[in-house]
Formats: structure tokens, sequence, C-alpha cells
């Protein structure tokens, strides 16, 4: 239902090189966080199936990143910053999003990987789908499918094997947990919206008289050395002393 | 007295916690985190430092804040009035920034810890810059410079210190260049339009300008002068930082230098683009170079001191810290292991015990050794759970068998004792190896630290040994301790020297004196017995995007995901079999 627009979202060469270096941003900083989970674990096998998958999405982050500067080199002219992005509109792999690693068991990560993994898969198939005219791209988004099938694969099995009466419960707290994160997306953006709205009607509206006084003090302001009055280096208590 | 220093919210938050005066904890957040330059509340850190400490918050008797918020809002609030409309972007994004919450930090203070307000204080970041740099150094009487991108509205300051042993100690501030005007912002400036991060890629600049000639200096002087005084301006045409958080440089900068280089690009010092960069590197070096001798000149004529400590993110510099050395008239220079904002923490809290509660000077530790430990038994049990077999093995023993394996060639993990504070790993979290060929610094480059070919590694050398090798100049032995100034290698010793020594000759040296890390001092003279050059290549223990590592569990996941052949953390050692080196090298290759 969406394959239209996909097609649409994926048309330009310039902004799908910005995409493609976005998700490579995405996997490294996913793959850090995998180190991270790696490093925390008691168990391991976790232990070792994590550095596995960190490993991918590093090569994930290079393949991304290897066909994006492609893609930038062969079209230069339509990669300047005019166009309009919405990432929203082409979801990669959120990696572990602002998910923290410290705070999690095992059990509520694998559940969370699950579901974040399988997520991406399914917007990954889609683009492969969007881009018949790129075959380059389309091999790229080919090979991290492979290998998103495998960690969707073994999150959902070791959750199995270290939770295997609470594996339900956590998928279900993951999917939960995805969706409140994503109310949290989307009011962050609205809030940021209003108040960038805000602060533009202020700015306009009651900004310029001071403006043209700070202007007016900045023609006056001195360039070179300024003294520092001595009395500044023995105060300690106010955050506005000076 | 138990005073808790904190920095943050910028770049690279840090805690440090002094205890009757002197320092018993100081870790960056980043270690803890595993976020590099981690810029949040250094919540992790302070509960180390307590932790350590064995210390309550209720036991805390003073909180130091390593900057003033409102000044800094006021700076931030003027510059965008003074360049309304063009500020337009930058407002809405400037004040949700600073009025959602940095700007309130007695309050966030006072909620993450408990602590009552009364008992959180602020100093400026420039104090806390020199107090960082001054009472950390072993010196009674110093000239003192601190310069880096901003603070509140200082960017860089000069002034003088004093201290006396058990008596009061004075820090006076007198001049200081303010905001817009700034070396740091105008290194920045020119990182940026390098194609590397701010606040991160400015060590590469450093590195990049030894490739070229600097060419470019008139074009450089275009965009900042001399003022009357002695101080300097930029040309505000040239940049925009001071406006807009888009871009730091204008499209006038660009009709100057020619088009900038993209990120993505890599730079290839065959095509004439790769040679205009590196020239222009070369020329903004030269420049800063320029304007911090003359500076530093004028303040030791003005002083008298024959001691100068240097703060602030500049003084990562070390090319313009040895020319500083070798050109101002100072005949020593102090660099404290960690000049930019993560020392602040320890700067603050250390400025308000001397200054503001006038307690008496402390004698401070010479070494920079103030984070967690780490515990070699962790290595033991992570090996034994993934099937690998470690070796306790006597220290003398260990010394000597790691020094036979790099001088066969092995790339070593060494973890030892209390972890550095400062963005140096200065022997405690090092990546180390034989220095000998061009060879060994590739495949550091290529399958450990994943970077680009161009940046040189660092050797560490005892301190009697070092003017073996390198040309040191009087007073150099401050600004090799914590490997903050660079120094031309012997010209007889550069073949042997091949993997430390940078393009233009020069290395930047870590001598190490015994009692700063007396287990790598017994390695480098193991090595020096088999090779007769005691001398070894020390890279921070890291792979690229992430912050050193701190424990020993961090250490073995480096280990698993490099190409490091062995790893010793404490009297236990780790080898990998000779088949998982192969497959390793050949899943790189591939």
């Amino acid at each position: 239902m969406l394959q239209p627009l996909y097609r649409w979202i994926w048309r330009h060469p310039g902004p799908r090189a910005r995409k493609l270096l976005n998700f490579a941003a995405v996997e490294a900083d996913g793959g850090r966080d995998l180190v991270r989970a790696a490093e925390l674990t008691r168990d391991p096998v976790l232990r070792r199936l994590y550095l596995a998958h960190a490993s991918d999405e590093s090569r994930h982050a290079g393949l991304f990143r290897g066909r994006g500067i492609e893609l930038l080199h062969d079209h230069p002219s339509k990669t300047g910053g005019s166009v309009y992005e919405a990432e929203w509109l082409a979801p990669g792999e959120r990696g572990l999003d602002d998910l923290r690693v410290e705070k999690e068991g095992d059990g509520a990560l694998l559940a969370f990987l699950h579901l974040s993994e399988k997520a991406a898969a399914r917007a990954f198939a889609q683009y492969v789908d969007a881009l018949p005219d790129d075959p380059a791209t389309r091999e790229v988004f080919e090979k991290v499918l492979r290998d998103e099938e495998f960690h969707m694969n073994y999150t959902r099995a070791q959750l199995s094997r270290i939770e295997p009466e609470k594996q339900r419960i956590l998928i279900w707290r993951a999917r939960l947990g995805r969706l409140w994160k994503g109310y949290l997306r989307v009011a962050t953006a609205l809030a940021g919206l209003v108040s960038g709205l805000v602060l533009k009607l202020i700015y306009f509206l009651i900004l310029p008289p001071f403006a043209l006084l700070a202007k007016r003090a900045a023609a006056r302001e001195t360039e070179g050395w300024h003294a520092i009055a001595a009395e500044r280096g023995a105060a300690t208590g106010k955050q506005d002393q000076s | 007295m138990n005073i808790l220093g904190i920095s943050a919210h910028y770049h690279d938050s840090a805690a440090a916690l002094l205890v009757d005066g002197l320092p018993l904890a100081s870790v960056q957040e980043e270690r803890l985190s595993r976020r590099k330059n981690d810029a949040a509340f250094p919540m992790a850190a302070i509960e180390w430092c307590l932790d350590h400490a064995g210390l309550e918050l209720d036991a805390l008797d003073a909180v130091v804040f390593y900057e003033r918020p409102m000044l800094k809002f006021d700076r931030v609030l003027s510059c965008l009035l003074r360049s309304f409309p063009h500020s337009r972007h930058a407002f809405a994004r400037a004040m949700k920034n600073l009025l959602g919450e940095k700007l309130w930090m007695r309050g966030i203070i006072a909620s993450e810890l408990g602590v009552p307000g009364s008992k959180i204080f602020f100093t400026e970041h420039h104090q806390a810059h020199a107090a960082a740099a001054f009472l950390t150094a072993p010196t009674e009487r110093a000239a003192i410079l601190t310069a880096d991108g901003v603070g509140e509205w200082a960017t860089l300051t000069i002034g003088h210190g004093a201290r006396e042993k058990g008596g009061g100690t004075t820090i006076n501030l007198g001049r200081e260049i303010r905001f817009p005007h700034s070396l740091g912002m105008l290194y920045a400036a020119f990182t940026a339009y390098l194609g590397f991060a701010v606040n991160e890629g400015e060590y590469k600049v450093m590195g990049l300008a030894a490739y070229g000639q600097p060419s470019m200096v008139d074009k450089v002087w275009r965009t900042v002068r001399r003022t009357p005084d002695g101080a300097f301006a930029l040309d505000l045409d040239y940049f925009e930082f001071q406006s807009t958080a888009a871009r730091s440089y204008s499209q006038r900068f660009v009709d100057l230098f020619g088009p900038p280089r993209s990120p993505y690009d890599p730079i290839d010092f065959e095509t004439e683009d790769g040679r205009r960069f590196a020239d222009i590197a070369a020329s903004v070096q030269h420049v800063l170079e320029d304007l911090l001798v003359d500076i530093a000149r004028s303040l030791h004529e003005e002083t008298g001191l024959s001691d100068l400590c240097l703060g602030g993110g500049v003084a990562l510099n070390g090319v313009a810290n040895t020319r500083i050395l070798q050109a101002s008239g100072f005949e020593r220079v102090f660099v404290p292991p960690a000049p930019g904002d993560a020392g602040c923490a320890l700067g603050a809290a250390l400025y308000a015990d001397r200054i503001c509660f006038g307690n008496s000077d402390r004698a401070f530790p010479d070494h920079p050794f103030w984070g967690p430990s780490i515990a070699p038994d962790d290595l033991v049990r992570l090996a034994d759970e993934d099937g690998l077999a470690t070796d306790y093995v006597d220290d003398g023993e260990l010394i000597e068998m790691t020094a036979d394996d790099l001088a066969a060639g092995q790339i070593v993990g060494w973890m030892d004792g209390a972890l550095e504070l400062g963005p140096r790993a200065l022997g405690h979290r090092s990546i180390l190896a034989a220095p000998h060929s061009a060879a060994i610094r590739d495949r550091l480059n290529r399958d450990i630290k994943y970077r680009e070919e161009f940046r040189p590694f660092a050797p560490v050398v005892p301190a009697e040994e070092a003017g073996r090798f390198f040309e040191l100049p009087r007073g150099e032995d401050r600004l090799a301790r914590f490997m903050s100034g660079v120094f031309p290698v012997r010209e007889e010793w550069r073949e042997q020297l091949a993997g430390v020594t940078h393009v233009d000759g020069t290395a930047r040296v870590q001598a190490l004196s015994k009692e700063m890390a007396p287990r790598l001092y017994a390695l480098l003279e193991a090595y020096g017995r088999r090779t007769g050059v005691p001398v070894l290549l020390n890279t921070s223990f890291n792979l690229a995007g992430e912050p050193i590592v701190n424990n020993v569990v961090e250490g073995y996941s480096t280990f698993r995901r490099s190409g490091i052949d062995i790893l010793i953390a404490g009297q236990n050692r780790l080898a990998r079999s000779r088949k998982r080196r192969e497959h390793i090298r050949q899943e790189q290759s591939a």
C-alpha cells in the first residue's frame, strides 16, 4: 500500500544518498550499543552473538556509507541542501533508539532488538521494491536484509532460551515501548514546531528594538584586550556574577 | 573539605572530587557511558567519584560548576541580537537549548544530587581552565595563558599565578579577548571547512598541516588581524558561527579559499584539491602559532616569569605548544593532561578550594591517573567463558614476554592501574607496537584504529633516553611528560622510527618518567635491551568513534573486535591464536 509513497521518497539520487548516509550513521550507532550490550551481559553466548551482531551493523554502516558516497559523487549537482527531507517517511532500522543499554536486562533488550530488526527488515524489503532503477542500492538493501533475518531469528531464539516463561510479556512490553517512543518522537516534533513558531514570533515582534540597541552597543565595543575586574576572581556564589 | 567539580553540557563532561585540597578521583563521563564526547550531566562520573572516596552526597561541602550559565546566556542572546535578522533560525534553536535546560544549572545540580543551593558554586570557564593549568603544575609562580573556542564571553585570557606551599594562592587573570574573536573558533572554522567534525577533528587539521606548505598564510591573515594593543580580531565577514549554528564559515570564506572539502571524500595528496587542503591546514596552523607566540612573548616580557601554564582546548595543539616554548622566552611550559573542558571539572574544584575558600596550597600529584582501576581477574573470567586461555605471569617475566612479542611485530593492548584523565593515553590504557616500520603504522590505521592514513602515531620513551632520539629544546620535559609537544626526530633515527615519525620528521613524544608508570617504563627498558631502541609506538586503547577503554571488559571487547594480537591486564595475558589472527586479517582484507 505504501509502495507509491516509497517510490516518491526514493526518487531522487541526492536525497537517496543522504538517507543512505543517515542509515549508515544509525547502523554504526546501533553497532556501538550492541558492543555495550556485549560488555554488560554476563551470558557468554549472548556476548558472542551481540559482538557478531555489532560486527554486522558495522559492515552495514560501511555498505550504506559506500553507496551513499557513490551516489553523491555521481550526482553532485542534485545533492544541495534545498530538497525537503522527511526522514520519518523513510524509517530505517532505528538501531537501539535511545535505549539505555545499561538499564535493560538481556530479556528486554532481546525483545526490543527482535522487534527492531523485524521492522527494519520489513522497511528494507519495501525499499528494494521501490528502487527498480537503482540495482546497486537494491543490492545493498538485499545484503543487509539477509543479515536482518539472522538477527531476527537469533534474538527470538535467545529470548526463548533465557526467558522461557516471560518471553511473550517481554515482546509485548517492547512493542508498547516502541509505540511509546514513537509517540514521544511525534510529540517532541510537534512541541518543537510549536515552540519554534512562538520563538519566531517573539524574534520578529519583540526583539527588533533590542536588536537595534545591541547593534549600537556592539558598534561601541572595542576590539582587542579587555581588562578583567579584580573582584571577578573571588566570586563563586552566583551564576551571573561578572 | 570535600569539593566536587563538574563540567557538563558542551562537550566532554567530567567530574572531579577534591578532598582536603587533593584530588581523589576524576573521570570523564564518556569513559563510563561509552558515548564519545558525552556532554550529558555527568551522573555516572559523579557517582564513581563518590563511591571511590566512600563519601555520601551529604558529605560534600561544595559542588562547583565550571562556568556561569547566566553569563553564557547573556553572550548567546547578545550575539543573536547583534546579527538580527540573520540569526532567525539560530535564535529558536539556541533558546530551546538554553532555556530548556542549560540555564538552570543550580536547579539541575540541586535536583540531580539533592544538595542544597547554598552548597552550589560557579567559577568562570577560563578561571577553571587557568586553575587546571596552574594548580596542577609543579611551579610556584607562573604566567597563565588560556585559550579555547569560548566560555562565557572570554575566548583567551592572560595573567599570572602564585602559590606558597602550605600558604595562600592567587590567580590573577588580568586581560581577556572576547567572543566572537577567538583562536579556537578560527581553528574550528577551518576544521569544518576541511571536512572534519568540530571539537573532534582539530587534531586532524594539525596532522594534515604537516603535508602542506603554508602558502596561504596571507589569505588566512585576511580573516584575522592583529589589533594595535597586541591582541587579534577576526574579520567577521568570513565567519558565520556568531550568527548561525548551520555553518561556521561564510560564502566569502569559500570565495577566498575555494570549495570546501566534503567529509565523505578521502584526502588524496596526489590531487590538486588534496594539496590545497593540506596547504590551507598548514597556513592556519602557522597563523595560530604566530599569534600564540606573540601573545606569549609579550606575557613573558610583562611578567618576567620563567614558567608558563597553558590551558584551554587550544593547548592540545602540540605543534603550537612547542613553538611557544622555543620562541616566547619562557623556560618551561606546563600543559595539564586534560587542558580542555574535561579538565575544567578539576580546575573548578581547585579554584574554589584555593581561591574562594582560601584553603592552603597542597602539592599536586604529578600524574594523570585519576580514574577507575582495572580488575585484572575479569580478563580470566571473560576469556574462560569464551574458551580462551589466559596466562597469569610473574611481573618481571610478563614484561620480558611482552617485549619479545613487541619485538616480533605483535600489537599489544596494555591495561594497567587507574585510567588517565584527558584525551591522551599516557601508559595505562594504550595500544603498543614496535615503532620501526611504516608498515606497522599502516596496519594499526587499517586494522585497529580504522582512521585516516595521514594521522601519525606517537612514541613513548624513557625520559632519560628521549634526547638520544628526539631533538628536544631546553625545558621540553614538561611538554613531553603528558605528550603535549611535538619535536623533531633526530635525522639518524628517522628510518628506525618510521612508525612514529610524521611526514615532516617530527613526533608527539611522551617522555616517561619511571615513577609515573613503572611497568610501562620497565617494558620500554626491556624492549630497548632487545632492539637497542627503547621506544614504543603508543596510541590510545580504543577503536574509531569510541572513547578510550575504561575497564577490562571494554578492553576485552576491543581486543575481540580488532586486530590486536595480545591483551595484557595487570599480570594476566591473553594471546590471540595464530588461526584466529589469520581469520581476522582475511575478514578485514575482504
